[in-house]
């Protein structure tokens, strides 16, 4: 190497430094990926047993490991209007009331034991008993599961204790302002004369007794009502004889469930006010009903509403929170559901006195997007986000099983989710124009707020005429209800 | 029953997916590799948390959290000389402001009102030159998954997930923002996190316990803070602080970044010498922090609220190196773990007093000595006093009796069937590793700790129960109706009659 001088050497070396710097780190828009490796979208086998039960079975051998989940067709919908309740009482003393021949407590234990658990829930469309254990225990986890799911006692102790918890739920119900919001959005948009928007009281909890939960069990909890999933470390064929065995000897029938209600609530725009007054914030939320993911305008509404309130580049993101500092918490969803019209709704908190301001923004936003086209780089961030992160619809069997049993459950084309990335990928400006003028017109909002109007500064008036919400919980009546 | 053997097995399996290595500067890397599917979850780990906010700054390590999503000097602005430049001048404008405010009653007004209106129209120059959320834009534009960050008291933690055929997009973001953040939109964003406070912890009666009890019962040592911090510090943040902090903490050695998925570890040696290689080793700050004294009594705490009342009571333990960790960890689990929990047989199934209740054997941290607290909300009908005092009773059952066989067995079950189960998730698992890496010198803790399980016995749990649960070490921290007598909202173990129609 030939000798320069120390100066010069210098200089030279902190040249090719920076441009070496310069030189070797590219701007990300410089990147070039390699494509995507193809994603190995496992298939379930799927049968049926003897009695009716349809199964689906998913092999995964990373880890000892087996899980399920049995779907059943019944749901909160379902409860008598006279009965609100009903079924999510029913749900939980599934499990915690044992079996004939066992306590719930003598299941917790059993199950514990081995780390294992099988839990039973309810939601408005859909009930579900879930099963998890090691795979070294697989036998005692399918038959304990059995068990539960087949012969519950509902014993009586257990449903007093489900029922003094709920009591207890009731009175603590409007001591977090987020969960007042959400309620009392969902009571404005579906009325209360169905499950999605009733509240149920201290007097509901009076007419639910042992008689109603093995009523309701016995109606909807029957082979053909039901479909299992299991996914785990475990062989097909074995799996298949082990279920076989296990559910040969239940073979209750009942007739076919009838279709669920129907949504037909008409919701009251508007502004609401729920008075609390120990909070800082106002919790607000806007909403109206919004449709099914089978609506064709889904994929498009899917977009636009990403781009008004999905992460931190959207609308009401950068302009609420990043540009007016009005709020920590602040975005929007389309909120379809798969079988029922879903809501619309625009969410978020601010500090008492930008109530009006905030509110008042996020209606501006919205009505910004119904008036001009969004902008390219908007749309594209937008679709890119969707077809960009599609594999992690894939990323564990558990997510694939699950997709296949819902939309089989909900009578949805197996194909529904690349069908929805075609349309999602076409989706244009004029669109996301169009489904907003037509599915989200502002004047129709329903607009809750939870805060301290004291500490408002800009009444809550400057929105709209606003009507208050009672939040009164009331009392458990004083004659006791005589058990029927 | 899951043979420790098996556990053996896992381990040597799972090892072979595992590649570490540390770079000239200090930063550590754990990749892990898991091929099920093309997506990759990354996970940076900073051994910095609030415990090293600095006096009168409480929130200042979650404020610069906040900060490193604001960008670099490439990213996030449409003309870095003239943003820069603009971003100075404010912290001109400002320095301005707090000279004069310095003055205390001896400022004149006026020129804090001139002032103040110069610093909006600087910080409104400043905003002009931002590309809003660019930062997070590439991210979900490119299919990132999950993008979040959290600061606790020990640590601070940023993660996503990315599609597999992104990951030098990741190494090129991650790198850069830490190398060179740029703290735009400061005092906006500080609104935001003042906003952030609001709405977890003065608008939440829980939030405000939590809040209460920490500062009662740590007179001295830093986990007296909320991660939040204090209303006012917050407000009276200064880019300049979140600068220095940053320099001083965010150095690499201090900084473990985890990599698990669909990912080669050869690729991402190259990739980390690449871009993370630019980073400029700085020496790593003290970890001394006021040791927090012997308490010498029972602490009390209370918030009143109108919400139903919720109770917390936490007692001082040792940092998660003591030797006496594992029997704490079996002991928590004894107490309170899922249905056969000993708090949830006999409160929440037995005696129905309690809606919920449970423990939690290290709060808030485990670097320093924290603490093992039990948590309770009443039922209804049942008073605060009821619960604390069956919690009582519980806890000399604990010290006076030993644990049977069957349940010890049964907790070191579930704990060996927990870490199978973390095993199955690539967030999970860069994480988990980075924070066993950090806190134990090794990832394979995660492994061996269920050896220090498994050797904890009935006397040990037993022994630790007298040695920690003490009154002399006891803080209780409850909510109260204001109005109602203090200790006293319900007239013994009856159910509330007030609550019936006709009585008021």
């Amino acid at each position: 190497m030939t000798r320069r001088t120390p100066l010069l050497a210098g200089l030279l070396l902190g040249l090719m430094a920076s441009a070496g710097l310069a030189q070797t780190i590219p701007s990300y828009k410089q990147l070039v990926y390699p494509p995507l490796k193809q994603v190995k979208i496992p298939e379930p086998t799927t049968f049926t047993l003897a009695n009716g039960m349809r199964v689906f079975l998913l092999e995964d051998h990373e880890l000892p490991l087996i899980n399920g989940l049995a779907l059943v067709r019944t749901g909160n919908l379902f409860d008598p209007p006279d009965k609100k309740g009903l079924s999510s009482v029913m749900a939980d003393v599934l499990r915690s009331g044992g079996t004939k021949a066992k306590t719930g407590d003598q299941i917790d234990e059993e199950l514990e034991d081995i780390a294992a658990s099988v839990e039973s829930s309810m939601g408005e469309t859909s009930a579900s008993i879930s099963f998890n254990g090691l795979k070294e225990t697989t036998g005692t986890v399918l038959r304990v599961f059995k068990e539960v799911m087949t012969d519950p006692e509902f014993r009586q102790d257990k449903i007093d204790l489900t029922i003094a918890q709920a009591h207890s739920g009731i009175d603590r119900r409007n001591d977090d302002p987020q969960g007042i919001a959400e309620r009392e959005i969902a009571s404005i948009l579906y009325g209360r004369n169905n499950s999605y928007g009733w509240t149920i009281e201290h007097a509901d909890l009076a007419h639910i007794h042992r008689q109603d939960l093995q009523e309701f069990y016995h109606r909807y909890y029957f082979p053909k009502n039901i479909m299992l999933a299991v996914y785990g470390d475990f062989s097909t064929p074995d799996m298949k004889q082990q279920l076989e065995k296990l559910f040969a000897d239940w073979n209750p029938e009942q007739p076919p469930v009838p279709p669920f209600p129907p949504v037909t609530a008409k919701p009251a725009p508007g502004v609401f006010l729920a008075e609390k007054s120990d909070v800082t914030q106002t919790f607000f939320s806007l909403g109206l009903l919004s449709g099914t993911l089978r609506d064709p305008d889904y994929p498009a509404l899917e977009v636009a509403v990403n781009i008004l309130g999905s992460g931190f580049t959207s609308r009401l993101m950068s302009q609420i929170r990043t540009k007016l500092g009005l709020a920590y918490s602040i975005g929007a969803g389309w909120g379809a559901s798969y079988d029922h019209p879903g809501t619309f709704r625009i969410v978020g908190s601010t500090k008492s006195a930008s109530t009006a301001d905030a509110i008042r923004a996020a209606r501006t936003e919205l009505e910004k997007m119904r008036t001009s086209e969004v902008t390219e780089q908007e749309l594209k961030t937008a679709k890119d986000a969707v077809l960009n992160s599609f594999v992690f619809f894939f990323d564990s069997p558990a997510k694939t099983l699950s997709r296949v049993m819902m939309y089989q459950y909900f009578g949805y084309p197996s194909d529904f989710l690349f069908e929805y990335q075609k349309k999602v990928a076409a989706v244009t400006r004029a669109d996301v124009l169009r489904v907003l003028q037509q599915h989200i017109n502002p004047a129709n909002l329903s607009i809750v707020a939870v805060g301290n109007p004291k500490d408002f500064g800009k009444p809550l008036t400057e929105i709209g005429k606003v009507e208050m919400i009672d939040l009164s919980i009331p009392p458990i009546p004083a004659v006791a209800v005589p058990i029927k | 029953m899951l043979a420790a053997q098996s556990v053996a097995e896992l381990q040597k399996s799972f090892e072979k997916k595992v590649t570490e290595f540390t770079l000239a500067n200090g930063l550590h890397f754990i990749v892990i590799e898991r091929h099920e599917a093309p997506v990759v979850s990354f996970h940076t780990y900073v051994n910095v948390g609030s415990v090293d906010d600095p006096g009168s700054q409480t929130g200042l390590a979650h404020m610069f959290e906040h900060m490193a999503f604001k960008g670099t000097p490439t990213i996030g602005t449409t003309n870095w000389p003239a943003e820069k430049a603009a971003m100075d001048a404010v912290e001109q404008v400002y320095d301005r402001l707090d000279a004069e405010r310095n003055k205390g009653p001896h400022a004149d007004t006026k020129k804090i009102v001139a002032i103040s209106n110069e610093l909006a129209a600087a910080m409104e120059k400043a905003d002009s030159y931002v590309e809003p959320n660019e930062y997070d834009r590439v991210v979900e534009s490119n299919g990132g998954e999950g993008m979040n960050a959290s600061t606790a008291e020990d640590s601070t933690n940023y993660f996503y997930s990315f599609p597999s055929n992104r990951i030098e997009l990741w190494f090129l973001l991650e790198s850069s923002r830490f190398l060179t953040p740029v703290f735009r939109e400061f005092y906006k964003e500080r609104d935001v996190v003042r906003e952030e406070r609001r709405m977890r912890v003065e608008s939440s009666s829980q939030g405000k316990l939590i809040e209460a009890l920490a500062a009662t019962a740590y007179e001295a040592h830093p986990y007296r803070n909320m991660p939040g911090g204090w209303a006012s510090d917050i407000e009276h943040f200064r880019r300049p602080d979140a600068e220095r902090f940053y320099k001083q903490y965010y150095v690499p050695a201090n900084i473990t970044l985890g990599i698990a998925g669909d990912v080669n570890p050869a690729e991402a040696r190259r990739l980390a010498e690449k871009y993370f290689g630019r980073l400029v080793a700085r020496p790593l700050p003290s970890q001394y922090r006021t040791v927090e004294p012997v308490q010498e009594g029972e602490k009390i705490a209370t918030v009143s609220s109108p919400s139903q009342p919720f109770v917390i009571i936490a007692y001082k333990r040792p940092d998660q190196h003591s030797p006496d960790d594992a029997a704490l960890a079996v002991l928590d689990s004894v107490l309170s773990d899922g249905r056969t929990g000993i708090i949830y047989k006999d409160m929440v199934r037995d005696k129905q007093m309690a809606l919920g209740a449970g423990s939690d054997a290290e709060f808030p941290g485990g670097k320093y000595p924290s603490l093992f607290l039990f948590y309770v909300a009443p039922s209804s009908g049942h008073s605060s006093e009821e619960n604390e005092k069956e919690l009582d009773r519980i806890i000399q059952q604990v010290k006076t009796t030993k644990v049977d066989d069957e349940t010890l067995r049964r907790v070191k079950t579930k704990l060996r069937a927990s870490l199978i189960r973390k095993l199955a998730s690539n967030a999970g698992l860069a994480s988990e590793l980075c924070s066993y890496y950090v806190n134990y010198g090794d990832w394979r803790r995660l492994f061996s700790e269920l050896g220090d399980y498994d050797k904890v016995t009935a006397d040990d749990v037993q022994r630790v129960a007298k040695t920690y649960l003490v009154k002399e070490h006891r803080t209780l921290a409850y909510t109260y109706v204001p109005g109602a007598d203090a200790k006293d909202d319900s007239k013994g173990d009856s159910k509330d009659d007030s609550r019936k129609e006709g009585s008021k």
